[in-house]
């Protein structure tokens, strides 16, 4: 800032309350000794006034933190002598200083558990490892994400907060800031439709529709403060945290070395990374829209595999669906059914574990899951069939009754008209 | 009774008349109304004997449950640190007896993909196999996939009776 400039705001904070008294008065009057407030407020400049003006819902300031907590100075000198660096003032951080200017508190834990005890206080170390804390720290690029880029300063909400720009429904489109903008990103040669791609997979499907917010956004599989692309072993170490079953059968078999021998990411070959959509049986198999196709064919050993387990998770599927669909249609009928749609849950987890099964891609494994799976859907579909015909044997049984009651009336009638004809001639 | 007109008139409309008439005759005779009466009168007593019959003998099929269920074991059949699937109307349902012996019970649909959980005794967790989620003991999703808590039941043990129902 140049001293002309300086000159000014220091004339303008002094004038200020004589110009303005009643406004400096009462922020004075609100935010007691916050003499910096108070000057801020009334500033022209948006550049220096918005900060002041979101502060009071920071969660420094909720926590009792002024503006001389992380800037400095003397919040009681209501002159331009508040700003003297000889009172320990410190201006806006460079780009390559906002993690260390945050860390002064952040990372000091001694510090931090009087505050939040729960929070990391690694959040500087990790972004050093970042590619985002590299670039900054190492190459001096003006480009890349700091701290408040994510965390914007003056008005840092905490996670749980639903207006923060880290609420996990709030993630993607905070990242999309900087990732989803095509010619900020045009240096880095990256794509930037990873917002677009994120919001048509069913994590997005599971988070925005469903509420689940513990479903995963950016920050969980690369990372949050230590965010790479994702820099890890393997990729199924990050599905792996919540699919483990699939992870942990794929990282056994053969597939999990040769994807690694061909340089293929593991989970993404099949189910893609941003534009992870709810997985179907369609997936399986080698006809059209099945990803094993994409490699394998009908002659060879692979794809007989695949299209074994197809066949079998299909044969199980139909039986349960139709097993499902007689039982239903005998509810709706009015029959009592729900023992055997109860024994019919047990063919639905099969089949949720044969399609687990799948990913050790050998057919014994789905076929242990099928074979289990179709017997209880034989009985369940034998208990549907049996009360469909009961409902049949009722249908009969009210219209004989019908017709029974439409004979008796008949009868009645009938006998009425005879008497009648008899009485004249007694 | 009509007196019949001699049937050597030309006309044929007094024989069709004549035709009707003895028809109607045939039907209102005592034969034919008196057995109508009496087949559709056994119709109609066996029309209820039987349904009413069939009613009292107990269907084959349990009771079904909405609000509450009578589970089919005693208090003491389940031991500590264990638990049993029970049928809920047509859902499974798990009932826990923790390691301190309090029973507690929850809907046993997993919450990610309705397969049937189980309880695991050595990390005293509610565990769903198929894709590895875990809950605790108060029904809430911990660990893997599944998006929601279970339902919780309450269950009150009455003797030698467990009863478990919906909502508190």
């Amino acid at each position: 800032m140049s001293r002309s400039a300086i000159g000014a705001i220091a004339a303008f904070c002094l004038l200020a309350p004589f110009v303005f008294p009643s406004a400096v008065t009462a922020q004075t009057q609100e935010v007691e000794e916050d003499n910096c407030r108070a000057c801020h407020l009334v500033l022209g400049d948006e550049r220096l006034s918005d900060p002041a003006r979101a502060f009071p819902d920071d969660i420094h300031a909720t926590r009792g933190f002024g503006c001389v907590a992380c800037h400095g100075g003397d919040a009681t000198d209501p002159g331009i002598a508040a700003m003297d660096p000889a009172k320990g003032f410190l201006a806006k951080p460079e780009r390559g200083d906002v993690a260390e200017f945050c860390g002064r508190c952040h990372s000091d834990a001694e510090f931090m558990r009087r505050y939040n005890p729960s929070l990391r206080v690694d959040q500087v170390a990790e972004y050093a490892s970042s590619v985002h804390g590299r670039r900054v720290m190492e190459l001096g690029d003006a480009k890349a994400a700091t701290c408040v880029s994510c965390h914007p300063a003056h008005s840092i909400r905490p996670p749980s907060d639903p207006l923060s720009s880290v609420n996990p429904l709030n993630v993607p489109a905070t990242c999309a800031t900087c990732h989803g903008d095509a010619e900020y990103m045009e240096p880095y040669r990256i794509a930037t439709d990873q917002l677009e791609r994120y919001q048509l997979s069913v994590h997005w499907e599971a988070m925005s529709v469903g509420g689940d917010l513990s479903a995963p956004t950016c920050n969980d599989c690369h990372g949050n403060h230590g965010a790479a692309p994702p820099g890890i072993a393997w990729v199924g170490n990050v599905c792996g945290q919540c699919h483990s079953v699939m992870a942990d059968l794929f990282a056994e078999s053969r597939h999990a070395r040769t994807f690694a021998m061909l340089g293929m990411p593991g989970c993404a070959t099949c189910h893609n990374n941003h534009d992870i959509t709810r997985p179907s049986d369609e997936l399986l198999g080698l006809e059209d829209g099945a990803v094993c196709a994409r490699c394998h064919s009908a002659g060879d050993p692979g794809g007989q595999v695949a299209s074994a387990m197809r066949s079998l998770i299909d044969s199980l599927s139909m039986a349960y669906h139709e097993a499902d669909s007689i039982l239903e249609r005998a509810e709706n009928a009015g029959m009592e059914v729900s023992q055997a749609l109860f024994e019919l849950n047990g063919a639905n987890t099969a089949l949720v574990s044969a399609r687990a099964a799948i990913h050790a891609f050998n057919v014994i494994a789905v076929k242990n899951n099928v074979e289990e799976g179709l017997e209880i859907a034989a009985t369940a579909h034998e208990l549907g069939r049996q009360a469909a015909d009961r409902v049949q044997f009722r249908r009969i049984g009210l219209a004989v009754s019908v017709m029974i009651i439409v004979a008796l009336i008949l009868g009645l009638l009938l006998k009425i008209r005879e008497i009648e004809h008899r009485e004249p001639q007694t | 009774m009509n007196q019949e007109k001699p049937m050597t008139e030309s006309s044929s409309a007094p024989a069709a008349a004549t035709s009707r008439r003895r028809f109607i005759d045939w039907l209102m005779s005592r034969t034919l109304t008196t057995w109508l009466l009496s087949t559709s009168l056994g119709g109609l007593v066996l029309a209820i004997v039987y349904p009413t019959s069939r009613y009292l003998v107990p269907p084959a099929a349990a009771e079904s449950t909405s609000a509450s269920v009578t589970l089919p074991f005693a208090p003491d059949d389940i031991q500590p640190n264990s638990a049993e699937i029970f049928r809920f109307g047509s859902k499974p349902g798990i009932l826990i007896r923790t390691a301190a012996g309090e029973f507690r019970a929850f809907s046993a649909a997993c919450t990610h993909l309705a397969c049937i959980v189980q309880y695991r005794g050595d990390i005293g967790h509610i565990w769903c196999a198929c894709h590895n989620g875990h809950f605790d003991l108060n029904g809430r999703n911990i660990q893997g996939p599944p998006p929601a808590p279970l339902e919780t039941y309450t269950v009150n043990v009455r003797d030698d009776q467990i009863v478990v129902s919906r909502g508190a």
